[in-house]
């Protein structure tokens, strides 16, 4: 009798092919396949699952309120309180995105750079799109399509340490607005610099005169 | 003639529903039904006002409903939202309620429209198709009553004989109208929150599970952990990281979607639950992954702005290039910042 012959559990001798999984290529690679596949997916699976549960039901009632929290402020007191703070650098790069990007979310929120000067908007631009990751620390709804840089990190944050996720969630959204400040100044600068490098002083002198005068009509509006 | 009545827009309010409706008198069909409980609601005076029709308070009277040009109502759930827009009689809800409930089909955004305020209706340009207009009458200029100064609304709620109510039941109406308006607004945010999870988050976590799933079974996670660690684990890795992110070159390709620094957020943050990073590099490392953001998107942006095509010409390198040194300088401001974490 070949060793061939012999069935694992060792006692018939009438089967022809072998069945040992331990000793035959073929099926020791089908079963590695099985076995891999699958447990491929269940570790997905299981990492699914630890966000579903960890992320989704805080988010859920977390954007609830501040869907209605939008609703009540409304839109127009915003609109006002943005072209306010869009006449100082210091409120332009700091107040002035944070309303945009709660009341308008991601990416609506650089409609309001319609409020600015031409040479402005660049550094608009910059120190919003800066913020639309921090202010998910307290707002996901404003750009629930980009949680996980935020989610990703703190969901490790939380499991180690659950008071420094408190902590972490605030120091993300003051210090995101420190830098787009600094953001927002700094490319500021480089506009400013680009335009006299480039020859457009004329042109966005134009522009600022056109805005004045676009400010001075709707000042003239609102008094009439 | 009906084309002498004023066509009036009526659009929806913030946080409201529909693209607007327009509508006028026609003949017998004048009624505006305030069906908000109390006196008739102002939105409704309105419609009254600028069209030239009559309020009649749901509340005190009865009115035909081929006599009721339009409805206005207070509903914050499904109910009254879906019963007029089921008799196609044009529904204005003053409250932000968006299509939901039993009576949803009938719903539609040419019979209703929600979150309306008096600033939300207005008189509609000359010949624009009011809903119930034949097709026949259009073209014809329309002279919209000159609303006579501070006491227009005072005149029109003149039509219908309103019953004095006490103070007491007036305090109740008007706080149990603030409760409704309460309501209304966080279930709309509910259904708003829901869509968002479920067409926006659930999605993108499949995607996120699935990719961690191949990254941790394959043993990559450790690989990657090994060669991120030395990068993540000190202020120098985390400035080049973020002088790497914030490069004019590479950063308009790292942007889309985030797509990539959220898989590295989420490698990061599996890298501190293990204890492999500790807790308050957390906080510079959230600014070095994220030095490319939006540079994929800077034109389109600044468009959406509404700026010059020279202001994108100067824009998009002003930007790029502010990052190349903002991008280091963010991970140094949080840096600094993370001992209190």
């Amino acid at each position: 009798m070949t060793p061939l012959l012999v069935a694992p559990w060792g006692g018939s001798q009438l089967l022809a092919i072998p069945l040992d999984v331990k000793s035959n290529a073929v099926m020791q690679g089908i079963a590695w396949f099985a076995t891999h596949f699958i447990g491929l997916f269940k570790a997905a699976a299981e990492s699914f699952v630890g966000l579903a549960t960890g992320v989704i039901p805080l988010l859920l009632v977390l954007i609830t309120f501040m869907y209605a929290l939008t609703t009540w402020i409304g839109e127009k007191r915003v609109t006002h309180a943005v072209q306010w703070a869009g006449k100082y650098a210091v409120t332009r790069y700091t107040l002035m995105p944070l309303l945009a990007v709660i009341m308008l979310t991601n990416p609506m929120c650089y409609t309001f750079g319609r409020f600015l000067p031409e040479r402005y908007k660049p550094a608009y631009y910059d120190a919003t799109v800066s913020f639309v990751h921090p202010v998910t620390a307290f707002f996901p709804h404003a750009n629930g399509a980009e949680l996980f840089v935020w989610a990703g990190v703190s969901a490790g944050v939380l499991k180690v340490d659950s008071g420094a996720y408190a902590r972490l969630a605030a120091l993300y959204f003051l210090v995101g607005l420190i830098v787009i400040l600094m953001r927002g100044l700094v490319t500021q600068g480089f506009t400013n610099f680009l335009i006299k490098r480039g020859g457009h002083e004329a042109v966005f002198q134009k522009f600022d005169e056109d805005y004045a005068q676009g400010q001075m009509e709707r000042t003239e509006e609102a008094v009439a | 003639m009906t084309t002498d009545f004023p066509a009036v827009r009526i659009n929806k309010g913030a946080g409201g529903w529909g693209p607007g409706l327009v509508v006028r008198v026609h003949g017998d069909r004048n009624i505006v039904l305030s069906v908000t409980g109390g006196d008739e609601h102002p939105v409704a005076k309105r419609i009254a006002e600028l069209t030239g029709g009559r309020v009649v308070n749901a509340f005190n009277s009865g009115a035909p409903d081929d006599q009721v040009m339009c409805a206005v109502i207070n509903c914050g759930g499904t109910a009254r939202s879906g019963v007029y827009p089921k008799k196609r009689i044009p529904t204005v809800n003053v409250f932000t309620a968006s299509p939901g409930g039993p009576l949803q089909k009938y719903i539609t955004d040419d019979i209703y429209v929600s979150g309306v305020g008096v600033s939300n209706v207005e008189t509609a340009e000359a010949g624009t198709p009011a809903i119930g207009d034949d097709g026949a009458e259009t073209g014809q200029a329309s002279q919209p009553p000159q609303p006579d100064g501070s006491d227009a609304a005072v005149n029109s709620t003149a039509v219908g004989e309103v019953k004095k109510e006490s103070a007491f039941s007036r305090f109740i109406i008007k706080f149990g109208g603030a409760i409704g308006y309460v309501i209304t607004s966080l279930l709309n945010a509910g259904r708003e929150g829901v869509k968002l999870i479920l067409n926006t988050v659930i999605p993108f976590m499949a995607y996120v599970a699935l990719i961690m799933g191949i990254v941790n079974y394959t043993g990559l996670a450790n690989w990657i952990a090994r060669s991120v660690s030395p990068l993540a684990g000190s202020l120098w890795g985390l400035l080049l990281l973020g002088i790497i992110t914030g490069l004019p070159i590479l950063s308009p390709f790292l942007g889309p979607g985030a797509a990539i620094a959220q898989i590295i957020g989420v490698l990061m943050g599996a890298q501190i639950a293990t204890g492999a990073l500790p807790v308050r590099y957390a906080l510079p490392t959230l600014f070095a992954i994220d030095g490319q953001v939006g540079c994929d998107f800077i034109p389109v942006g600044l468009s959406l702005g509404e700026a010059q095509s020279e202001t994108v010409d100067v824009g998009v390198p002003a930007v790029l290039f502010g990052r190349q040194l903002t991008s280091p300088l963010a991970v140094l401001i949080a840096y600094g910042f993370s001992f209190l974490v």
